[in-house]
């Protein structure tokens, strides 16, 4: 390198302003990264914090709070049985984890939730109404007190960001056009997209991590009690899955949603969930708080937490 | 076992018969259900009809003038050169406009149906609609049954008349026959007997009865097999080859029976 190019260079450093001078080594785009990084790391820190107080706030609330989601015995076969007497519910604001081995019908009692598929034998509620016998027009009225967030997040491809999350608003509001871009902006913001950037972008254009969080959105846009998660981590950087499980503890404690979440993701399981529902053979063979599942002596379970 | 797989054969058979009527029916039982969805049907009026326009026109002009060619020998051995707009114009608009764009159509846009609702199917797309309230079939199945329906008729009308311009431009440049001439001819088998409103020509209603019958074969085919997809990409590959295979073996066979039908009925 030549001494009149360290010249120049020295000149320049000169010329900034001293608050860009430590990050000058650093492309922009990493610089930015790192600052977000940041953000996420002092916010899960606070969410840490507040789970140590969670479960006593919960239990006080938990015992007045109403059942929102209940399955009752539930069996269910294809060509072989896929889910034998399950049963478990979710009270008003929780957030229950489906945990279990692949294959085990973790995504199925989601479909049976929302009424996607009949139970050969049990009942389903939902707000203590049987939904199990309900023909497909009711069924599709039910569906829209539910929200749902798809493992690859399943929105509209040829549809706009835009579009997507307004998608049930135009089709079951009567809200005007300015009242739903409003209420898009707000359900974009609150799932830390920025609206002005990223309404008019196909989701093609999109991160797995953005997608998932548009997901999100589309799936709290009509103000949903219940939101439901088929593995909303699976697939992300560690960072994208810390914010994405953020999120969903961020609808919990704000919005007070009853969800139900399938996940492998132990670590986010035990962040997020008032309670945990573990499947083997076919059946939930443990449910309880992660505190209680953590302290329970089955050798299947301490299998199945591993090293966690 | 002989039996027992021809019985499960004939079950599976029965059930997709089944399902595929269903279909149909609640597609078009739909078209007078709110809430219509006039954006997604003026879109998929735009795809099938304005998108296939382009093919329509090659086939459709092509396909006259080789009529004309090889009709043209044969006429003029027999010395009847002068009827030659009469045969083009009849089998155009009575089987060979109708089943070509059929066929076509049948080749662009019902595989076109079949990938796009099968990968709406594979990337769970399908199940997001359900979730959200909506029916599928209304949202997907009876738009671009409807808009099939509107714009299959259209498309054979202008298939008809781009095939007989074709056969026109063998008529004048091969067989050296005046245009006058060879439109009166035209006119004389596709108006024969008038046109009123209490007489309307075998040619039309056999012309326009066939692509609508047939619009709602390709779309039908597309939306089943593609609703029905599974098994990732591998599955959309397989829906949009069972949709043009049952599409246009449905639109050749059911051809048959129709024209045996409009004879019957409409022969004067």
């Amino acid at each position: 390198m030549s001494d009149d190019e360290d010249d120049r260079r020295k000149k320049q450093d000169e010329r900034r302003h001293p608050s860009e001078k430590d990050e000058t080594s650093m492309p922009r785009r990493a610089r930015d990264s790192g600052r977000v990084r940041a953000a996420i790391r002092t916010e899960l820190e606070e969410v840490a914090g507040d789970a140590a107080d969670k479960n006593t706030v919960k239990t006080t609330g938990r015992n007045a709070a109403q059942t929102v989601i209940a399955l009752d015995n539930i069996s269910l076969a294809f060509d072989e049985p896929i889910l034998e007497n399950v049963s478990f519910a979710a009270k008003e604001g929780e957030t229950v984890v489906v945990e279990g081995e692949s294959g085990t019908g973790k995504s199925t009692i989601l479909k049976l939730i929302l009424r996607l598929l009949v139970p050969e034998q049990g009942r389903v509620s939902i707000d203590g109404e049987d939904i199990t016998h309900l023909t497909f027009d009711d069924a599709l009225k039910v569906r829209q007190k539910m929200g749902m967030v798809f493992q690859g997040a399943a929105l509209f491809d040829s549809m706009t960001v835009y579009e997507n999350v307004a998608y049930p608003l135009r089709e079951h509001t009567t809200l005007t056009d300015a009242e739903i871009e409003a209420r898009v902006r707000e359900k974009l913001e609150f799932v830390d997209l920025e609206p002005d950037k990223v309404m008019d972008q196909m989701p093609s254009e999109l991160s797995g991590g953005m997608k998932k969080r548009v997901g999100i959105a589309r799936g709290l846009a009509n103000n949903p009690e219940i939101m439901l998660y088929d593995e909303p981590t699976s697939g992300l950087d560690p960072l994208t899955t810390a914010t994405i499980t953020y999120l969903i503890i961020k609808l919990q404690r704000e919005l007070k949603v009853t969800s139900v979440v399938v996940s492998h993701d132990i670590r986010s399981a035990f962040r997020m969930a008032s309670k945990i529902a573990l499947l083997a053979n076919k059946r939930v063979g443990f449910f309880g708080t992660p505190e209680e599942m953590t302290g329970a002596d089955d050798p299947y379970l301490r299998e199945f937490l591993g090293g966690f | 076992m002989i039996l027992d797989g021809v019985n499960d054969a004939a079950k599976r058979t029965v059930y997709s018969l089944q399902e595929f009527f269903t279909l149909a029916g609640k597609a078009i039982g739909f078209i007078f259900v709110k809430p219509f969805y006039a954006a997604d049907l003026f879109q998929q009026m735009d795809v099938i009809g304005v998108g296939s326009l382009g093919i329509v026109l090659l086939t459709g002009f092509f396909t006259g003038m080789v009529l004309a060619l090889q009709s043209s020998v044969t006429l003029a051995a027999l010395g009847m050169t002068d009827i030659i707009g009469k045969l083009i114009a009849g089998s155009m608009v009575r089987e060979l406009g109708p089943v070509l764009a059929g066929l076509m159509v049948a080749g662009r846009v019902g595989s076109g149906i079949a990938a796009q609702l099968g990968s709406m199917r594979v990337t769970e797309q399908i199940d997001a609609l359900n979730t959200l309230g909506t029916d599928p079939i209304k949202k997907l199945v009876t738009p671009r049954v409807l808009a099939s329906l509107i714009m299959l008729p259209v498309l054979t009308v202008i298939n008809d008349f781009v095939g007989i311009v074709g056969g026109n431009v063998i008529a004048k440049f091969y067989l050296g026959q005046p245009t006058g001439m060879y439109w009166r001819s035209v006119f004389e088998q596709v108006l024969s007997g008038g046109f009123t409103l209490h007489y309307i020509p075998n040619d039309f209603i056999q012309g326009l009865i066939k692509p609508f019958v047939f619009g709602g074969i390709i779309s039908l085919a597309g939306c089943y097999h593609g609703l029905k997809t599974s098994g990732g990409t591998e599955g959309v590959g397989l829906a949009t080859t069972r949709t043009v295979v049952m599409a246009s073996i449905l639109i050749l066979v059911v051809d048959y029976f129709l024209t045996q039908i409009l004879l019957a009925v409409f022969s004067p």
